[in-house]
């Protein structure tokens, strides 16, 4: 074995753009050559082609290298990549009747790209976005200021099942309520990136846009170089400073990753980043609260833990506080998150500013706490409990996304224009009956990003998750997972949906 | 620090892999054996390998080799098949994924994978010995991962402690097996092993070539016995297990109070001992087999001091 190449390394030759053997097709056109024969440009924004079919430019290299390689190479080096995914264990559970089987979340070889240009104004905009979130979170659950001020119903905040009333005059440290935040992004028809959503619980997917980077760096080595792909893999230690920072107390800090176990769709994840961190992962049943300390049971007796990087939702946290069926959380661990003695990161209660209908007024948040104009704007949004904007809704069902507000994953939610006359009746019904907890969203064509599908490259809708880290500071690493609709067509992006994911490159320059 | 929780799927991760390599190594040389043995001396042989495997009796035609290796190797619903041992190893090593290399973990979950994907029908028609002979591959290459690409911290002391807590009950029973006394459950024992027998429980230890090399070709139970008991250098033998289990107690849970400890270190003291002064030599076959009773019983008492001292302990009672 030649030194320096991994022997599972299995590129196509790492050939340099520029250097493309004969014969290979550089100005292959969408819809007309291979392989891109079945590629539609449709109303939406395409990564790589502009209307015309010419290729964009931050996409020359991959267009040309894919040029070259005929579909039976390519599906080969797909069905390696989800082999090796396999073997990695990045996998989620499904179950049906008694059975669980472990499926991989579909990774597609072929990068979505991002220009250093796009990317500078995303990072501003998410900073931008997470401190305006952040302080609106500290003033709801001390003064309620926005609310005495009237920029946001009271009803919205105080009527969410996210607001938690035991958070109140609770003082979190550096006021960073959300250290993790996971913000979905999309590019509108022209081009531009606006927010879909913010998750401000416990988001996932970082070890996706981890793991993605290292199969698709060793498919496409050559391009991967010459593109001059900003880094993502010292998202792990921003993460542990984050958390550090988070408890100045001491300096010898012990921290742990909280799972709710094997059993849980991201537990991968939750393994993957305590052993990128270094740090211990415990269930709820490794820990105890005791005189308002936490301890995890060790061999050698009990220790403390001073933070907790939880991947349990609030609801479940603690049986004393919250829902008292719970098994996954740690009796007891309120009070002494309430007492100082233990961080909890994400703090609790920030579900409620990631609610569907609190992300309307998310614009005019920025505006209030910060008077600067939002860099990143919002897709359009009509909040049903509004009675105009509800009469709009209901006259405009057969062209308006609608979505439950408290829902996420893609359930609970109308695709207009993909919907039956009768899904669209009976939608209409549950929505006059419940209109606050709806809100309607024109469709927005997704852009559409090149995607391996048997036989060949054809336009995918997609997404992007990047992940904001906040404390004393706002980290985020250059790049994000870029969700794939793997259903020609399709706008939903969800792993649990048919979607699948792509590796995201932000280019240096 | 080690969770309590983790210690105790890595120690059971251990013992399953420990199994599952002592079931590929005995279906292989079993069935690479078979060939030089009458009808009547494989079938006895083969109820032999199902009694030194199986937790309990098998519904099975001893005779039957094809039914035989199916229900030891395959078959999901019994607790000590080939491939049970590798899930329960496997479910083990993914509850704590992160505190194996990825050389360790993606070999088990590889080889857990493929078992999932093959038949006994796959394997039967061409050698099935090689199909063993290649799982055996891949669990030595997957020991010496461990030993290799692992921090030989608490964690690793754990695996240690599994898999020769497991190894010493494994041999001991097989050598019990042999000296033609009836195990739990088995009424009806085969009769007394013949030379060829012999020697098959050698290889089934990986013990043929080193015993020759001590006690030459002379095939004697005596001196079997002997070897694979008290065998200070020998890696298969219960007295190099117990040793190498001595030593991992003595690093697990380094911060536990003497107070906690002690009674871990007197019972695998006392079993030192046993295996340390034992003599074979004077020994009726009904002394030899309350001999081996009692070594796997000291195992399970050293088990369960392990357990309670540093695993299942009472939290309240150390705060």
């Amino acid at each position: 074995m030649q030194q320096g190449v991994l022997p599972h390394t299995e590129d196509f030759g790492g050939l340099e753009a520029g250097s493309l053997p004969a014969g290979a097709h550089v100005d292959a056109r969408p819809g007309r050559d291979a392989p891109y024969k079945a590629y539609d440009l449709g109303k939406a924004f395409d990564e790589m082609f502009a209307p015309d079919g010419v290729v964009r430019a931050p996409y020359q290299a991959l267009h040309a290298r894919l040029a070259t390689l005929d579909a039976e190479e390519l599906k080969r080096r797909q069905q390696a990549c989800e082999q090796s995914f396999l073997h990695q264990g990045i996998t989620f559970t499904v179950y049906h009747d008694t059975k669980a089987t472990e499926r991989i979340i579909p990774t597609d070889l072929l990068p979505r790209i991002v220009t250093a240009q796009d990317w500078e104004r995303v990072e501003r905009g998410l900073k931008q976005r997470v401190q305006a979130l952040n302080l609106f979170l500290a003033d709801i659950y001390s003064e309620g200021r926005v609310l005495k001020d009237g920029i946001v119903p009271r009803k919205l905040i105080y009527g969410s099942k996210h607001y938690r009333r035991e958070m109140r005059g609770l003082a979190v440290p550096h006021g960073a309520y959300v250290n993790v935040c996971g913000t979905d992004l999309i590019r509108n028809e022209s081009g531009n990136f606006v927010v879909l959503e913010d998750n401000l619980r416990v988001p996932s997917g970082v070890s996706y846009m981890l793991a993605n980077r290292d199969v698709v760096r060793r498919a496409f080595p050559g391009v991967f170089r010459a593109a001059q792909v900003r880094a993502i893999e010292h998202y792990p230690q921003q993460l542990l400073a984050t958390l550090k920072s988070l408890a100045p107390f001491h300096e010898d800090v012990s921290i742990a990753v909280l799972t709710p176990g094997v059993f849980n769709s991201a537990y991968f994840e939750h393994t993957f980043l305590a052993r990128q961190m270094g740090v211990e992962l415990v269930e709820g049943r490794d820990l105890l609260v005791n005189d308002n300390m936490v301890y995890a049971r060790t061999t050698s007796g009990l220790k403390r833990i001073d933070v907790i990087y939880r991947r349990v939702d609030d609801d479940f946290i603690d049986s004393l506080i919250f829902r008292e069926d719970s098994t996954l959380g740690v009796a007891g661990l309120f009070n002494a998150y309430r007492a100082g003695n233990v961080i909890i990161a994400n703090a609790l209660g920030t579900g409620v500013a990631d609610d569907k209908a609190v992300y309307a007024y998310v614009p005019r948040l920025i505006r209030y706490y910060l008077a600067e104009e939002p860099i990143l704007e919002n897709v359009e949004t009509f909040l049903c409990r509004e009675p105009r904007q509800l009469s709009h809704v209901l006259e405009n069902l057969d062209k308006l996304v609608v979505k439950a507000v408290g829902e996420s994953g893609g359930y609970g939610m109308l695709v207009g224009p993909h919907a039956t006359a009768a899904e669209i009746v009976s939608f209409a019904e549950k929505l006059k009956a419940d209109p606050e907890n709806y809100i309607a969203q024109p469709t927005i064509q997704l852009s559409t990003a090149p995607t391996f599908v048997e036989g060949g490259v054809e336009a995918r809708h997609v997404d992007l998750r990047p992940f904001i880290l906040h404390s004393d500071e706002t980290r985020i690493v250059p790049g994000g997972l870029t969700r794939v609709a793997l259903k020609r067509g399709s706008l939903v992006v969800n792993s649990s949906q048919g979607g699948g994911s792509k590796d995201t490159w932000v280019l240096s320059q | 620090m080690m969770l309590a929780r983790v210690a105790d799927s890595l120690y059971w991760m251990s013992r399953y892999i420990e199994r599952a390599e002592h079931t590929s190594r005995m279906i292989a040389v079993k069935l690479e054996s078979m060939v030089e043995q009458t009808p009547e001396d494989a079938a006895a042989s083969w109820t032999r390998v199902v009694a030194a495997l199986a937790g309990e009796p098998l519904d099975l035609d001893s005779g039957d080799a094809f039914q035989t290796v199916q229900a030891l190797t395959f078959d999901r619903h019994n607790p000590s098949s080939l491939a049970s041992s590798l899930r329960f190893a496997r479910d083990n090593a993914r509850q704590v994924r992160e505190e194996l290399s990825t050389e360790v973990w993606e070999n088990l979950n590889r080889l857990y994978l493929r078992i999932q994907s093959v038949t006994i029908d796959d394997i039967w028609v061409h050698n099935p010995a090689r199909f063993f002979r290649d799982i055996l591959d891949t669990l030595y290459l997957l020991d010496g991962m461990i030993d290799t690409t692992l921090r030989h911290g608490e964690g690793w002391h754990f695996l240690e402690l599994g898999r020769f807590i497991e190894r010493a009950q494994l041999v001991s029973r097989l050598l019990d097996i042999h000296f033609g006394v009836a195990a739990p459950g088995y009424v009806v024992m085969p009769p007394q092993p013949k030379y060829l027998d012999w020697i098959v429980l050698l290889k089934f230890c990986t013990a043929f070539e080193p015993y020759c090399k001590v006690h030459t070709a002379a095939i004697a139970p005596e001196r079997i016995a002997q070897f694979l008991l008290f065998d200070a250098g020998f890696p298969h033998s219960v007295r190099y297990a117990v040793d190498r289990m001595r030593d991992a107690l003595a690093r697990v849970a380094p911060g536990a109070p003497p107070a906690r400890r002690a009674l871990c270190e007197r019972l695998s003291g006392r079993l030192k001992a046993a295996v340390d002064f034992g003599q074979i030599d004077d020994m009726t076959s009904d002394a030899i087999d309350a001999f081996l009773v009692d070594i796997v019983k000291q195992c399970e008492q050293i088990h369960d001091a392990v357990y309670a001292a540093y695993i299942g302990y009472d939290a309240e009672a150390v705060l």
